[in-house]
């Protein structure tokens, strides 16, 4: 598995760098009392997972997640965090109650047939990787298929972006008229 | 492929849908709880995009493209909720939020 | 010929059927023209059927009309099928010309009632129910008939429906009925089962005693609820609430001889089962006796005729108990003319004294009435049996035919004649209370006479009719020189029994001394008031509690029928299906109750439930794979 080459000890540098920060953030963004706290540690993972997506070459998929998760919608999120004002709670006052001791179970779980499923089941399938191109995850790939052999799910995603824009829209519409008058249409 | 295998890959989109499990049980901020949703689906793109490497099919990067978009418009609707709760003055706490008992 | 004897038979239905649709269109009069003609009319086509059997000759006078197969099962079949013999014939002419008659007086007696259209729609159904039931050419018809007579008596008893007493006299002879119907069912059921038919011809098969005997009894049982003899005779002089044109044709006339005529019609099973047969006879004697002797104690004058009816139907039953059917019938029709006289000319003296039925108020009406005493009294002659009038001619045939029935025939014999003495008793004593001595003081007050219009000429008329039919209609039979009767109906029922002439001779001359006699201490007692009314303290109270048999009924059947009832409402009723219900109900709320706690409005809780859930099956999902 491990083949010694320069190159093939660098991308492994990367990796191990790159998997302990999204391990890490992700582990903050659970634990922080500060709201504004965890928004920041989210950044971070979303960076460290863009460059788990480098390594992957999915390219573009990549820029799209700096420019769009981290850029737009974590700055919604801190926008809105600011906005609320500052909510400290202490979230692991107190021993762990009955739910507490049930969400680790199940996550606990979970986590384990994932690593069971991954070692011992599926291994076979995935030690053999596809060799793939330069354009595998290029711009001009990623565009060429979600206008042929994904048009539908294209369309599909606009409508439900269209749906939630009129959906913040109308959860955010003020209602300044006293209780009784008919909102005019 | 160098580097790690897509298994590595994937043990860590493992570990951080659990993490965000936890997060989505645990805590009781909802926009905490929101974050942790993030993380989850953060965690299944990573899978995605690793089995698309691993299968030299571009469909998982399309497919996380999509999830990418569907994780925006939510993020939209949960913020917007939120922001109408505290509109309303009422206390941003699930434990708390239970109008809808049966 | 056979168009006659659908015409007769349809015709009241016409009628019924009219008045019913008409509705207020036609004014109360008219709906008792209309009924009246209608059962003229049916009259007409019985006149007709029956001149068409005289031409034929004698072996073939059993004609059988179908209207279509009605019932058809397997091997069974049955059909709108009428019959014209001489039975039915005979049968027919005397309902629907008698019945004509009535229903003509009705429109008299019941001239400014408010409900008169509904009275002449179901008198029009009493009619129709009664031929169907005469001219039914299968048992089964013969049943639906039966029933519908049932239901209209109790229509018409109930017709003054204001009345508590004349709904619970309805109720009564409904229910009485009922059993009867109920014990001929099981005959028909036992015929069918050995016999594969409800034709009358089935009944002349060969059948194991056991069998023919439960055939006899449930058709005697049905007899005699029908016909008010022992021990279901309770509910006939109840039955006297309704108004006096209604106790004259179902009462008297029509409805009560059904038994007589069932029995003549199956007296092939009855001579195959001759236990039945004197069982007949015997309740038949019974109950003429009982009768008599209760109808002494009675105050009201319809109940005296009512009673006096159940003696006399106990005379034909003892007739066609005896196997002597056509004298059976002899009086069957002899006694519908003096008895729906008596009625009717009873329903006059009533009309004049604003609707008083208590004897104990009248008297001295001679003088005022004088035609309507001419009639009564030509009534009374006939029921008591003095030549030349009817009565004589029919009753005394039936006493010599006990004669020749052994020494068990002579036991009935002898009850019998005991019987013609009460009858004159209790006839004349109703006679003179109401009719002799001085006009009392109610009489005085209350009476008015018969108006001059439609009214009084409608009543008047028909009771003329009906006194000259009781006077000269016994003269059609006269047993020792001259029985057309017999002859007639000798191809549908043979008789058995044939007395001597001098049986005959002795029974009468007996016959009609008594009947001397029992007027005569009548008169002594309430005629010329010589002889003081004896008063026996035991017996006087026995005979106005009609020994008792109400009370009897009430202990037997209706207080354990009311106890049972009471025990199963409150220990099975309610603890088990109301109860269960409601606690159905309960539980199922609770556990609603229950399952509705999962929803506990915290997201927390969904989200665990939904990780749990995905835990479990990813672990199966993975097993399975």
């Amino acid at each position: 598995m491990i083949v010694a080459s320069v190159g093939n000890v660098l991308v492994w540098a990367v990796w191990i760098v790159a998997a302990f920060a999204c391990l890490a953030s992700g582990a903050a963004v659970v634990s922080f009392s500060n709201p504004f706290y965890s928004a920041l540690a989210l950044i971070g993972n979303l960076g460290s997972l863009a460059v788990l997506y480098l390594l992957l070459s999915a390219e573009f998929v990549a820029a799209a997640q700096v420019l769009v998760y981290a850029g737009a919608v974590m700055v919604m999120f801190l926008f809105v965090i600011a906005y609320i004002g500052p909510r400290i709670e202490s979230p692991w006052a107190g021993g762990p109650g009955w739910q507490a001791v049930g969400a680790v179970l199940a996550a606990g779980a979970l986590l384990v047939e994932i690593v069971v499923v991954i070692g011992l089941k599926a291994s076979g399938h995935l030690a053999h990787s596809e060799h793939v191109g330069a354009a595998f995850g290029s711009p001009a790939e990623i565009g060429r298929l979600f206008l042929t052999d994904h048009l539908l799910a294209f369309e599909i995603t606009s409508i439900v972006l269209l749906v939630a824009a009129i959906g913040g829209v109308v959860l955010g519409a003020h209602s300044r008229r006293p209780a009784g008058e008919v909102p005019p249409l | 492929m160098i580097g790690p295998g897509v298994a590595w890959y994937l043990a860590v989109a493992g570990f951080l849908f659990g993490t965000g499990s936890l997060g989505v049980l645990l805590r009781r901020n909802p926009l905490i709880v929101l974050l942790s949703l993030e993380i989850m689906l953060n965690g299944a793109n990573l899978a995605l995009i690793g089995f698309a490497r691993n299968l030299g099919d571009g469909s998982g990067q399309i497919f996380a493209l999509a999830v990418m978009a569907v994780a925006a418009s939510e993020v939209v609707v949960g913020l917007g909720l939120i922001v109408a709760l505290n509109r309303k003055r009422v206390t941003l706490d699930v434990d708390r939020l239970n109008t809808l008992r049966g | 010929m056979v168009w006659g004897a659908w015409i007769c038979l349809l015709s009241p239905l016409v009628a019924a059927g009219l008045i019913t649709l008409g509705g207020t269109r036609l004014s109360r009069h008219a709906t008792g023209y209309v009924a009246t003609l209608s059962c003229f009319v049916a009259f007409g086509g019985a006149l007709a059927a029956f001149i068409g059997l005289l031409g034929r000759d004698g072996s073939q006078r059993q004609l059988v009309s179908t209207a279509w197969w009605w019932v058809t099962g397997g091997s069974y079949r049955s059909g709108l099928e009428v019959m014209i013999d001489p039975l039915s014939v005979f049968m027919m002419l005397i309902v629907s010309g008698v019945g004509a008659l009535i229903v003509g007086y009705s429109i008299g007696y019941m001239d400014g009632d408010r409900e008169e259209r509904r009275y002449f729609a179901y008198m029009s159904l009493f009619v129709f129910s009664m031929l169907l039931l005469v001219q039914g050419g299968n048992l089964l018809l013969l049943l639906a008939g039966w029933g519908m007579v049932g239901l209209s008596s109790y229509l018409l008893i109930g017709f003054w429906h204001d009345r508590p007493s004349a709904i619970a006299a309805a109720k009564k002879a409904f229910v009485m009925n009922a059993v009867g119907d109920a014990t001929m069912v099981l005959a028909f059921f036992l015929l069918i089962k050995k016999g594969n038919s409800l034709e009358f011809g089935i009944l002349g098969g060969q059948y194991s005693s056991a069998v023919a005997n439960l055939v006899a009894l449930g058709l005697l049982g049905g007899a005699i609820a029908k016909s008010a003899q022992l021990p279901l005779q309770t509910w006939l002089p109840d039955a006297m609430e309704g108004p006096t044109p209604v106790s004259a044709l179902i009462h008297a006339a029509t409805m009560v001889t059904a038994g007589v005529y069932l029995i003549v019609r199956t007296h092939a099973i009855f001579e195959q089962a001759p236990k039945v047969a004197d069982l007949a006879a015997g309740l038949g004697a019974a109950t003429l006796l009982l009768a008599g002797l209760i109808a002494l104690v009675q105050v009201d004058i319809k109940r005296v005729i009512a009673y006096s009816t159940m003696s006399q139907i106990g005379y034909m039953f003892l007739g066609a108990g005896l196997g002597s059917y056509a004298n059976g019938m002899f009086h069957l029709m002899t006694h519908a003319f003096f008895k729906a006289l008596l009625f009717m000319a009873a329903g006059i003296v009533i009309h004049a004294l604003a609707a008083e039925q208590d004897m104990r108020k009248m008297g001295g009406l001679r003088a005022l009435m004088p035609r309507t005493y001419w009639a009564f009294l030509i009534g009374a002659l006939a029921l008591v049996g003095i030549p030349p009038f009817a009565g004589f001619f029919s009753k005394d045939s039936i006493l010599a035919a006990a004669m020749d029935h052994g020494a068990y025939g002579y036991v009935l014999w002898v009850v019998g004649l005991a019987g013609t003495f009460l009858t004159g008793l209790y006839t004349f004593r109703m006679l003179f209370l109401v009719f002799w001595g001085e006009p009392s003081a109610f009489v005085r007050e209350h009476f008015h006479a018969l108006r001059r219009d439609v009214v009084g000429v409608s009543m008047a008329s028909t009771v003329g009719v009906l006194a000259v039919l009781s006077a000269v209609g016994g003269w059609l039979q006269f047993a020792p020189l001259w029985h057309p009767v017999e002859t007639w109906l000798q191809t549908v029922a043979e008789p058995v029994v044939s007395p001597t002439s001098w049986q005959e001779a002795v029974s009468s001359a007996l016959a009609f001394a008594l009947g001397l006699g029992g007027i005569a201490v009548a008169w002594l007692v309430y005629g010329a008031r010589r002889v003081a009314v004896p008063r026996f303290a035991f017996a006087q109270r026995t005979l106005e509690q009609k020994f008792y048999f109400d009370e009897a009924y009430q202990a037997l059947f209706y207080a354990p029928a009311v106890f049972l009832a009471r025990f199963l409402r409150r220990g099975v009723e309610q603890p088990l299906i109301a109860d269960t219900g409601r606690d159905l109900a309960d539980d199922t709320r609770d556990l609603g109750g229950l399952v509705a706690r999962a929803q506990t409005g915290l997201l927390r809780t969904y989200a665990l439930a939904i990780a749990s859930s995905v835990a479990v099956l990813a672990v199966v999902f993975v097993a399975v794979k």
